[in-house]
């Protein structure tokens, strides 16, 4: 008896304008409660909603990230239920003629390899408030200042066979929304959220099983738990001959399982109907267009790109194309002069570890450009580089000064070299001898001493020749 | 100090008016009445409404004053806004004079469904106003105001206005903002005017018109002026006289009124012509459809949270606080509205109902537009099938109150403007003829009105 | 479309939050039934295709500026509100919507 799990994923999206979906209020995160808050946010009867340019625009450019079509013609429906923290008693979102529908973006599946995932469509909507059950005692607390906030709801075609799916799904969906510029997409400030649509069945059997939603899912980690807690749920369930139940379960965290909601009253009849306040959402298809040419270069282009045209490796050019200022990064410092496998190593090794902490980076393009220069040219070692890059971290100086202030400026200048190798040639004549007897190795010996020599300022790679010249003498 | 006086002079009439029990005020005083005094009196020029009091429909708000809907569930309510309409007419001069009784939730064409009690109709205290706009009305026929707002849906300013016998103006929709009037049917709401004559009605719909931002119903259209064209005759129009509109069981003193102007407008020089608008018969039907499920809609927002009335009780969960306060705050006929309202919404009856009616409307605003297609400038028709009606007389049968709207709500189906002008009485009651013109051309209207006050009496008897 | 039942009205006054006494439930009912009777005139009348709603309204939404400007209140929410606790909103708590 094999089973097969399908998963579906709703992710709401908040975009990242300045003010709500309907109304003037500003659309901020951290303020104190009830602060963002005008009539049309309170549901105070008399106050109406307009729409927002920008979310409508950064909606488009989501979807066309997505690979959707955006619909000329879209129309917002109110989506009925009652709750505290949705003041209107509905919900305005988009129904049966939603902004943009039949995206798909590809993903790399642990277990089937590269596939399809089907975008069924993307609709604007408004975010409902906060309601906390641990902020006055007995009683549940409603914060209105994330009501109206504009989301993008994003919902997938059931196309995933695996928790794991799942997760390279949401890292590809982030990453794309956060190259578009649409959200800064962050699970952790509640900007992305997901909900995951579990079911089983078995293996060929064509019609879907009773699925599960799954929320308060806070991390994609938890998603991916949830997940496989769920689908073995299911499975136990059926296979002991029990039921599955189309129901809401809720994860959680600390106990690694899901349970059902305490009332399965209601199956939701949300009465959608178009909403009389708001005429048609009609877009220009000129403009449709423009904002798909004006999206920045996507994930999968720019890696490409990486590959051919610096000659990156595969993981060198995935790494540093998977979010959008490091690629750039990585493209100034070529353009700036440096050699694009060598910027490549350096970013990796250095200066992403720092972004991937702070958000910024620690050095500028043009100066890692020019340290990468140094090496290259052979003035510094790129043992040495490194103790400049250090100092780069905590001054301002450009590379060469600060290899020239630690002494570390390599010496190639056969002269130079030459002096040393008389030396320790000089000082080593057993090895000289054994060496001119055959025994090759040894000039990784004599190499050594010259360095030791030097203090260490021996160029090595422009020792061996003249050490080679002074032997063969 | 010419607003003072104004001022002063209305508290007069609004205490005689309470001592009377016309009920028509929820809310008035002396107090705030000489405070809008001495705004405008602080005025630097003469504006265009100076000093001119207008009495406003309960549902439309204001900072100053409650804006309960005649309902228990905003008792006491105080809205932190104003409605742009009353923003305008404020800027223009007007004096806010107090706040009138309605039927709840503008539901209704009696007001007697008001929460604080019914509305007198000042011309026989035995009779109802119309409705919902009955208080409204009231005020400006019992000469406490010349002008008044009220609010459309369904026909709730031509209809009291043709009971009352005053003049009632419904503009196009999305001629005047909205922004600030509590919602009952999204795609109807019109805030209309009352006017003791067609010019200071149409001066006060000229102050208020225009593109609002803050309504996206609104048309960008420019807003009309201030005053009709004045017009010596009606040379020149053709007045079309629907035929579904005149049913051979008319009330004889509304058809006596409307046969006295439908030969002052032969008189005037304008040609008749009888024409047809085939679906009128479903207006009803199909008003009553979409009107309860866009206020089933509207009524969401009233559930104890935020404002308004909250009803509570030992171990009551918020579901059980929302079905208490829902059930306790609202009366009976908004109760039935909105389980109609939310029943032809729900899963399974959607296209069977407000799919359909939502196409029968269409059906029916294109017969509006074929007539006026077809050469025809206005149409005019009686406003009411009755005078008004005894207060109780319809009050167990809310079928028969729907159709008190009979003549006036396929207008409000397809967002026309539309007036109620008295022509006469008819055993001491008001008769209304109304005047039906195409989407914008609110100024034909108004000016073909404005020549009829001239040559037909409001109040001599018909027969 | 064949009427309405008085479960139907229990259904739907579920669904619309509303309390209604037993007492007047008969009432009810009868009362709808003839309000359903007579909309359902409309079953009379044949409409092609797909209804596009009618709306009297601009045929294009007019966007707004994405600038922060909320309208102002001009009462305190704590004056309006007929629960209110150390700035929230304060409810019963929702039972049925949270974890069994």
């Amino acid at each position: 008896m094999t089973w097969e799990c399908v998963i579906g994923l709703e992710v709401h999206v908040q975009l990242g304008t300045n003010t709500k979906m309907f109304c003037a209020a500003a659309n901020s995160y951290g303020e104190p409660p009830n602060t963002l808050v005008d009539p049309y946010t309170l549901g105070l009867p008399g106050a109406l909603p307009v729409p927002n340019a920008e979310a409508v625009r950064l909606g488009t450019r989501a979807a066309l990230a997505l690979g959707c079509t955006v619909h000329p013609v879209s129309i917002f429906a109110r989506k009925h239920y009652f709750y505290p923290d949705l003041p209107k008693g509905y919900q305005i979102s988009q129904f049966e003629e939603p902004l943009a529908t039949k995206g798909a973006v590809n993903i790399e599946s642990p277990e089937r390899g590269p596939i399809s995932i089907g975008v069924t469509r993307l609709h604007l909507e408004e975010d409902a408030g906060k309601s906390l059950h641990d902020r006055l005692p007995g009683r549940t607390a409603v914060d209105l200042n994330r009501a109206g906030v504009p989301l993008a709801e994003i919902v997938s075609e059931p196309d995933m066979r695996s928790a794991a799916e799942a997760r390279a799904y949401l890292t590809l969906l982030r990453q794309l929304l956060v190259y578009a510029g649409v959200s800064e997409c962050s699970m952790e400030k509640g900007t992305l959220r997901v909900d995951a649509n579990v079911s089983v069945r078995r293996l060929g059997e064509p019609k879907f099983g009773a699925k599960a939603e799954v929320k308060n899912l806070n991390s994609f980690a938890n998603v991916e738990r949830a997940i496989e807690v769920e689908r073995a749920r299911q499975i136990a369930t059926l296979e002991a001959s029990g039921r599955i139940a189309q129901e809401t379960r809720l994860f959680n965290a600390n106990t690694g399982t899901t349970k059902a909601l305490r009332s399965k009253e209601e199956s939701h009849d949300y009465r959608y109907f178009p909403d009389p306040d708001l005429p048609p959402l009609v877009l220009e298809q000129r403009w449709i267009d423009e904002q798909r040419a004006t999206l920045p270069e996507l994930p999968a282009a720019k890696r490409a790109r990486f590959a051919s045209v610096y000659g990156l490796p595969a993981y060198h050019a995935a790494t540093l194309t998977l979010e959008q200022p490091v690629a750039t990064f990585f493209e100034k410092t070529v353009l700036a002069g440096a050699d694009a496998k060598a910027a490549a190593d350096w970013i990796l090794e250095t200066v992403l570890t720092v972004y991937n902490e702070s958000g910024t980076f620690p050095v500028t393009p043009d100066r890692l450009a020019a340290l990468v220069l140094l090496v290259k040219a052979g003035t510094v070692s790129k043992q040495a580089a490194k103790a400049v890059y250090g100092e780069l971290l905590t001054t301002s100086d450009e590379p060469a000064d600060i290899a020239n202030r630690l002494g570390l400026v390599q010496v190639s200048d056969a002269g130079a070299l030459g002096k040393w190798v008389d030396e320790v040639l000089a000082a080593h004549p057993g090895e000289v001898a054994r060496f001119k007897g055959g025994e090759a190795k040894l000039i990784g010996f004599l190499v050594g001493q010259v360095m030791k020599k030097s203090g260490g300022k021996a160029d090595p790679k422009a020792v061996q020749p003249v050490l080679q010249e002074k032997l063969s003498g | 100090m010419k607003a003072a006086a104004v001022a002063r002079d209305v508290a007069a009439r609004l205490t005689e008016t309470d001592s009377i029990g016309l009920n028509a005020t929820l809310d008035w005083s002396a107090d705030l009445l000489d405070r809008e005094a001495a705004r405008v009196d602080a005025m630097p020029a003469p504006m265009p409404l100076h000093a001119m009091p207008v009495a406003l429909k309960d549902n439309i708000v204001t900072i100053e004053q409650p804006s309960t809907c005649a309902s228990k569930i905003l008792e006491g309510y105080v809205s932190p806004f104003n409605a742009t309409a009353v923003e305008r007419l404020r800027a223009a001069g007007a004096m806010m004079a107090c706040k009138a009784n309605m039927d709840e939730f503008a539901m209704g064409s009696s007001t007697e469904n008001s929460a604080y009690g019914r509305v007198k109709n000042p011309i026989d205290h035995s009779r109802v106003p119309g409705g919902s706009s009955g208080g409204s009305a009231a005020l400006v026929a019992a000469g406490v105001v010349p002008v008044a707002l009220g609010s459309e849906t369904g026909g709730s300013v031509r209809q009291p206005a043709s009971f009352c016998g005053i003049v009632g103006v419904k503009p196009s929709y999305g001629r005047v903002s909205r922004y600030g009037l509590i919602a009952f049917g999204s795609s109807l709401d019109c805030i209309s005017v009352f006017g003791n004559n067609v010019a200071n009605a149409a001066a006060v719909l000229g102050v208020m018109s225009g593109h609002d931002p803050l309504d996206a119903t609104t048309s960008p259209i420019p807003s009309l002026p201030l005053a009709p064209v004045d017009l010596p005759d009606l040379k020149g129009l053709v007045v079309g006289l629907p035929r579904e509109y005149y049913p051979a069981d008319l009330d004889p003193g509304v058809r006596a009124g409307l046969d006295r102007t439908i030969a002052a407008v032969r008189a005037q020089g304008a040609e008749l012509r009888e024409v047809s608008l085939p679906h009128s018969k479903y207006a009803v039907p199909t008003y009553y459809i979409v009107a309860p499920a866009e206020a089933a809609s509207n009524l969401a927002r009233f559930d104890g949270v935020r404002y308004g009335l909250r009803r509570l009780k030992d171990g009551d969960d918020v579901a059980d606080m929302y079905r208490r306060t829902r059930g306790e705050g609202f009366g009976p006929e908004v109760r039935r509205r909105i389980l109609v309202g939310t029943y032809v919404l729900s899963a399974g009856y959607y296209d069977a109902y407000y799919g359909k009616a939502q196409a029968v409307r269409a059906l029916i605003a294109e017969d509006f537009r074929k007539v006026f297609a077809a050469g025809v400038d206005l149409l005019l028709t009686p406003t009411t099938p009755t005078p008004a009606f005894k207060a109780g007389e319809k009050a167990d049968d809310p079928v028969s109150m729907y159709y008190a709207d009979v003549f006036v709500c396929a207008i409000s189906l397809a967002g026309l403007p539309a007036m109620s002008l008295p022509v006469g009485r008819s055993q001491g009651l008001p008769i209304g003829a109304q005047i039906i013109a195409p989407m914008f051309a609110e100024q034909r209207m108004l000016a073909a009105a404005q020549v009829l006050e001239r040559v037909v009496s409001a109040t001599e008897e018909v027969r | 479309m064949s009427g309405i039942s008085r479960d139907d009205v229990l259904h739907v006054a579920r669904l619309s939050a509303l309390e209604v006494p037993e007492a007047e439930l008969d009432h009810l009912v009868a009362q709808m039934k003839s309000i359903v009777a007579m909309v359902e005139q409309l079953n009379e009348v044949s409409v092609e295709g797909k209804a596009t709603p009618f709306n009297a309204g601009p045929t294009q939404a007019e966007l707004r500026p994405d600038v922060v400007a909320p309208q102002p209140l001009a009462h305190p929410l704590a004056a309006m509100a007929p629960g209110f606790a150390g700035d929230f909103f304060a409810v019963p708590r929702h039972t049925a919507m949270e974890e069994a």
